[in-house]
């Protein structure tokens, strides 16, 4: 009989842990899917950083700096920590506009340019977009190659004049609609998680986050210009020095979990946590450091992967002022193609990290 | 029901055609906005059923015929005319659901070359819909991620094919795919969504085709409402036929079964109504068809996910086809 209440118990117990679970899903999703659906290509984030602000608790007071980076500062005193996520999303940038009317573009990030050709395009002229399709190569032979030549966009004009007409301008930017769709289970779609995932995760672990219980200053930036070189992230470090104790990146760790990709490093499945980005292109963490942050996650029975993979990510820039980068990523399937892939859960315990760190460690 | 009741219902429907109010009250709706809605549908080859569904509301009166056609008669005697559009496109269906939980494909009509080089390239890395039991299922197909290919070797300089997709549902088992009503032959297709541009253009893949049967919807819709659909003289039949793709299966089936007729008009993009000039019809089902001519929606970018095409000329075929029911001469 004990061991039936004890099991009914149980039961409950996990009944309300699902519930705790869908309602922190949920949240996690009302927060990402505005943010999924708001453009900003490298350079122009201000409606991504708009939708940011908007999503803010109440509290917390925004700045955005000369470079265009939004900070939320949290807390007082040292020791300093540092959680870096990026506004920006890979895209083109108009170069020219041809007599036809139609668009020359330049790549803004690195990512598949067969993923784009002939499908749907949108210009952004400021306060609204003008819609029209990347156009297809003008003739495949037989036997064609993947790749595709430069793409352009066609904006429906016959006449420079006309494209002109619509407020299309060089220097503007050039992205494919997109969408936040719902997969099976706790899994989603879209373009552009890479980084709004990381927003979202900086956001969540705003809104748990007590201000007058921390021990220390807690900085949250929200950069630009990451995929084109960590230009917003070099702008924050130089302006912050040598105060920070440590920098967290929060990006995406690029995850092997495809039967297409070689299963030699970054094998993270999805659904399985966060994971420590421990090795990538552009930092190394130390072993003490990882093993510090692990332990804190064990403690919180936080999942938490450790990986190795690809990519740069914000915090190394810090590097030159002696700060060490502990980035921590979540896996994402397919990444800088219109289809990638999260499970939610891992955006709700990447926030229950961040919050861990910034009160506990 | 009773099979006498059958029968006088047919005949009734074969003599005077639905009630011109029935069809009145459902007439609104321009060839354009027509064109966006069949855009965002989907009709692989074969499993057009979903679609038929959809033109049978839209067309009070109509039925499915025994190949899966929506038709409606109206009129009576000789002459006989057919007007039909053809539904299908080429697809894919579930070829197998892996124990992990992603789905492989197999292309629909089951040719072994796709229809174009690059057909099958437009599925690598986007979002694809799913058509279950228990309704459509988002999914994406995988593509490599460009991190990953640094220094190592990158995507292959061939084109993507079928037989590369792995399509991802977010299922991590194949027990949970069935759950979601997926198994082998679900039909899969890139997702729709219509796209305008410029100042009448209308982007999609299969846009021609869709905009041809608007345009011939839109004709009967408001010709029905307008004149009860009796034409000046002899019978008309408009139809939506599947599997034009496996050798114009359900365009020949009308002909056999409701023809022959004098005259056959079908309304398709540039590229489909070539397909059926140089089709190789079987001589019977063929001569049924009588004198067979056209109306063509041209289309840019053809064949491809933004395939394209002007909503005026839409329009224009519309009022075309609408002359041509009425018993008027027109092309």
């Amino acid at each position: 009989m004990r061991a039936a209440v004890t099991t009914g118990l149980g039961l409950l117990l996990a009944g309300r842990l699902a519930a705790q679970d869908a309602a922190r899903i949920a949240e996690a999703q009302s927060l990402l899917a505005p943010l999924v659906e708001s453009y900003g290509v490298s350079g122009a984030e201000a409606p991504v950083r708009a939708t940011v602000e908007r999503l803010l608790p109440a509290w917390a007071k925004a700045e955005t700096d000369t470079a265009g980076n939004l900070w939320v500062r949290v807390g007082k005193g040292d020791p300093l920590v540092v959680f870096v996520a990026h506004l920006d999303e890979i895209g083109f940038s108009v170069t020219g506009i041809r007599d036809d009317g139609s668009l020359e573009l330049a790549s803004r990030g690195g990512f598949f340019a067969s993923l784009f050709e002939a499908e749907p395009a949108l210009v952004h002229t400021g306060a609204t977009s003008v819609p029209g399709v990347f156009t297809p190569r003008d003739s495949a032979p037989a036997s064609p190659r993947r790749a595709p030549g430069p793409l352009r966009v066609d904006v429906g004009t016959a006449s420079r004049a006309a494209t002109e007409s619509l407020g299309v301008r060089v220097g503007q930017t050039v992205t494919m609609p997109k969408r936040y769709v719902r997969l099976a289970g706790t899994r989603a779609t879209g373009r552009s998680f890479d980084d709004r995932v990381g927003c979202v995760a900086q956001l969540l672990a705003l809104r748990r986050l007590d201000p007058a219980r921390l021990r220390h200053e807690v900085v949250f930036i929200f950069s630009v210009r990451e995929e084109i070189g960590l230009e917003g992230a070099a702008a924050a470090a130089a302006a912050l020095g040598v105060r920070p104790r440590r920098v967290h990146a929060i990006d995406t760790f690029v995850s092997a979990d495809s039967p297409l990709e070689p299963q030699a490093f970054a094998v993270a499945p999805i659904g399985r946590g966060p994971v420590v980005r421990a090795l990538d292109q552009s930092a190394v963490t130390p072993h003490a450091l990882v093993d510090s942050l692990t332990a804190l996650a064990r403690a919180r029975a936080i999942p938490l992967q450790v990986g190795a993979t690809n990519g740069g990510n914000d915090g190394s820039v810090f590097a030159p002022w002696g700060v060490p980068d502990v980035a921590i990523g979540w896996p994402l399937r397919y990444a800088h193609s219109p289809a990638e892939v999260i499970d939610l859960k891992d955006v709700v315990h990447l926030g229950d990290v961040i919050a861990a760190i910034a009160e506990r460690w | 029901m009773d099979s006498r009741w059958k029968i006088r219902l047919g005949l009734s429907l074969l003599v005077t055609g639905p009630a011109p109010g029935l069809l009145a009250q459902t007439a609104g709706g321009s060839a354009t906005d027509l064109a966006v809605r069949l855009a965002g549908m989907t009709a692989v080859t074969g499993y057009e059923r979903a679609m038929v569904d959809t033109l049978l509301t839209l067309l009070p009166g109509a039925e499915r015929d025994r190949a899966g056609n929506a038709v409606l008669v109206f009129g009576s005697g000789a002459p006989r005319r057919l007007a039909a559009c053809p539904l299908d496109e080429t697809g894919f269906a579930v070829g197998r659901v892996r124990p992990d939980g992603w789905l492989t494909l197999h292309r629909s009509p089951a040719r072994l070359r796709a229809p174009g080089p690059l057909f099958d390239q437009q599925l690598e890395g986007q979002q694809v819909t799913v058509f279950g039991r228990r309704g459509p299922v988002p999914g994406v197909v995988a593509v490599r991620s460009v991190h990953l290919t640094r220094g190592r070797a990158s995507l292959p300089g061939e084109p993507f094919t079928a037989d590369d997709a792995f399509v991802d549902l977010g299922a991590a088992t194949d027990r949970e795919v069935a759950g979601l009503g997926v198994g082998i032959l679900s039909p899969v297709a890139v997702t729709k969504r219509p796209h305008r541009y410029g100042a009448d253009k209308l982007a999609a893949p299969m846009a021609g085709r869709r905009a041809a049967c608007a345009a011939l919807l839109t004709a009967t819709r408001h010709a029905v409402a307008e004149q009860g659909m009796v034409p000046l003289r002899g019978t008309t039949v408009v139809a939506f036929v599947v599997e034009q793709q496996l050798g114009a299966r359900g365009l020949l089936t009308l002909a056999t079964n409701r023809g022959p007729f004098e005259e056959t008009r079908v309304a398709d993009d540039a590229a489909g109504a070539g397909q059926l000039k140089n089709a190789g019809l079987p001589e019977g089902p063929r001569a049924a068809l009588g004198r067979l001519g056209g109306w063509e929606i041209a289309t840019g970018y053809a064949g491809t996910a933004v395939e394209t095409v002007g909503l005026g000329q839409v329009e224009q075929v519309s009022t075309t086809i609408a002359a041509w029911l009425r018993g008027e001469a027109g092309r």
